[in-house]
């Protein structure tokens, strides 16, 4: 599949997740992308589930404050609650209501950046955007930052484990002085990594652009008229569900 | 040497800004479409020199000249003479800026200014070449130090220099993949290709090298084939080099006359070879 084409599905799908504040839609829409992510892309399905509850953590600790309401009057409205001094906490339908569908609007969304970030590489990305005419010198810098930071982790780590072996974690007065040097040090080899890098670019003729050979993708009808089609009946449910329009 | 020199330099001199004499008085003439070994300690001015053969570096005295011409600083010529002369990196990392293998061996060809078939072509030679064809679409930072060795060279073939300069290509590699990229160096050789390479290991300098540098201080102290550097014993000495296994095993069993006293074996079958023959009686 086209990058943009996979951008287009996974964006429209998200901004109709998060536009429709409709519980029909958000689940429709986690179960689109598990089967495309799954099914499809072939994701394997307990890698998925795991990096699907990553941000339950997150989710249910902020969905939890909408659901759980405090009043200082008498609780009626309260299916289930409880008191503190004179402080009164429970739950009513609407704020459940409204948790949960706050709860699956999100995870709806993570499920349309999931798919992205699952089938399309960093290298597409960059193609796409060169496509969609972005300033190039910005290209060039995202995807050099995007190769460097694989070295300066790798550089981390190196003198993170010599430093570590050399007791440089042991207490905190230690700690605090190797992490100093290593941010220090960091900063020099990054410095000298980056002259090297000019050194060696000017030895293959670089004049002042990264021109490399670019994939090229096409476009295909069949895909984009199955993302309007995918699209236009997730569009038409979430209206229907919050009663934009009726069914006769 | 009577072969036509590609690369020569005459009388060159270079200084850091701190003062220190990084090359002092080099004049050497490297013979065309040979193997050249490079050999000396740390900080003798080896990779200081190779940054001058394609103009890199300028020199603060001397000239060099790249097949007969002489080295031109100026823009277009630069470019032509790194068209012509193509190093590879001691450090693959500083190499490979891109994130696709096939984009990262594409950067010098379009430089050349190419048409995209050409690219293409050349890409898929380079990587056919030095086998990693099969990592096209893996990203740079997925794969092991061997094989981002040899994407740097793949880097460089793609070019198609007339001569190849690889700063230590054999550093931190295990003998497996040190193997492997010798005989990659061997390929691109007979392609007619120069190949000029530094490194520590006399072995290899020795069996692999048909013209030996010597380098120590900045200087180069001593050159020669093989055989003429490794029984110069006072060069060896004033350089700290040791000897070849091979040559020293060599000349032990000959002088007690358990060899045949003909050439000295370049390999180890050929030493084996010899003692064969000599065990026969033949």
């Amino acid at each position: 599949m086209h990058p943009i084409e996979k951008s287009i599905l996974a964006l429209a799908t998200m901004v109709i997740c998060l536009a429709f504040s409709a519980p029909l839609t958000s689940v429709l829409v986690i179960l689109f992308m598990a089967v495309l992510s799954i099914l499809v892309a072939g994701i394997p399905a307990r890698f998925y589930l795991k990096l699907m509850s990553l941000p339950l953590f997150f989710l249910v600790t902020g969905v939890l404050t909408v659901a759980l309401n405090f009043t200082t009057t008498s609780p009626d409205s309260f299916l289930w609650g409880f008191r503190i001094g004179r402080y009164w906490f429970g739950a009513t339908g609407v704020s459940l209501a409204l948790a949960g569908n706050l709860f699956l609007k999100a995870l709806g969304a993570v499920s349309c950046l999931y798919f992205l970030s699952l089938t399309t590489s960093m290298l597409e990305i960059f193609a796409m955007l060169k496509k969609l005419r972005l300033p190039p010198l910005f290209i060039e810098l995202m995807s050099l930052v995007y190769r460097f930071i694989f070295v300066l982790l790798e550089t981390t780590d190196r003198i993170y484990i010599s430093q570590a072996s050399r007791w440089g974690y042991a207490n905190i007065k230690n700690t605090y002085r190797s992490l100093g040097q290593l941010v220090t040090n960091l900063f020099t080899k990054s410095h000298h990594n980056s002259q090297m890098l000019f050194t060696t670019l000017m030895s293959r003729c670089y004049q002042g652009e990264l021109n490399v050979l670019e994939n090229s993708y096409t476009l295909s009808k069949r895909n984009l008229l199955m993302i309007t089609f995918v699209e236009t009946a997730l569009l038409v449910t979430g209206l229907w569900s919050c009663g934009y329009i009726r069914l006769l | 040497m009577s072969i036509e020199p590609i690369i020569e330099t005459r009388g060159l001199g270079f200084s850091y800004v701190d003062g220190t004499q990084a090359l002092v008085d080099v004049t050497i003439s490297i013979p065309k479409g040979k193997r050249i070994a490079f050999l000396g300690p740390n900080g003798s001015g080896k990779t200081t020199l190779f940054l001058h053969f394609n103009g890199l570096m300028r020199p603060d005295r001397g000239k060099i000249f790249f097949d007969g011409r002489e080295v031109s600083y100026k823009h277009h010529r630069l470019l032509e003479l790194r068209k012509q002369v193509g190093i590879i990196f001691q450090d693959p990392e500083t190499q490979l800026f891109s994130s696709s293998v096939k984009q990262e061996i594409s950067f010098g060809p379009i430089n050349l200014g190419l048409s995209r078939n050409d690219v293409e072509e050349r890409v898929k030679k380079a990587m056919d070449d030095t086998g990693i064809a099969d990592l096209k679409n893996k990203p740079t930072h997925f794969l092991s130090y061997g094989q981002k060795k040899r994407v740097a060279i793949a880097d460089i073939l793609a070019m198609e220099p007339r001569v190849l300069v690889c700063d230590e290509p054999t550093a931190w590699l295990d003998k497996k993949h040190e193997g492997q990229i010798m005989r990659l160096l061997d390929e691109i050789n007979s392609d007619g290709i120069t190949v000029i390479m530094s490194t520590h290991d006399v072995d290899i300098a020795y069996s692999w090298a048909d013209y030996i540098f010597v380098m120590n201080k900045g200087s180069v102290i001593g050159e020669g084939t093989p055989e003429q550097i490794f029984y110069d014993l006072k060069l060896l000495e004033e350089a700290e080099l040791e000897r070849p296994w091979l040559l020293d095993i060599y000349d032990d069993l000959s002088n007690k006359g358990f060899l045949n006293r003909d050439n000295p074996p370049k390999t180890k079958d050929e030493l084996l070879l010899n003692l064969a023959n000599c065990v026969r009686g033949t």
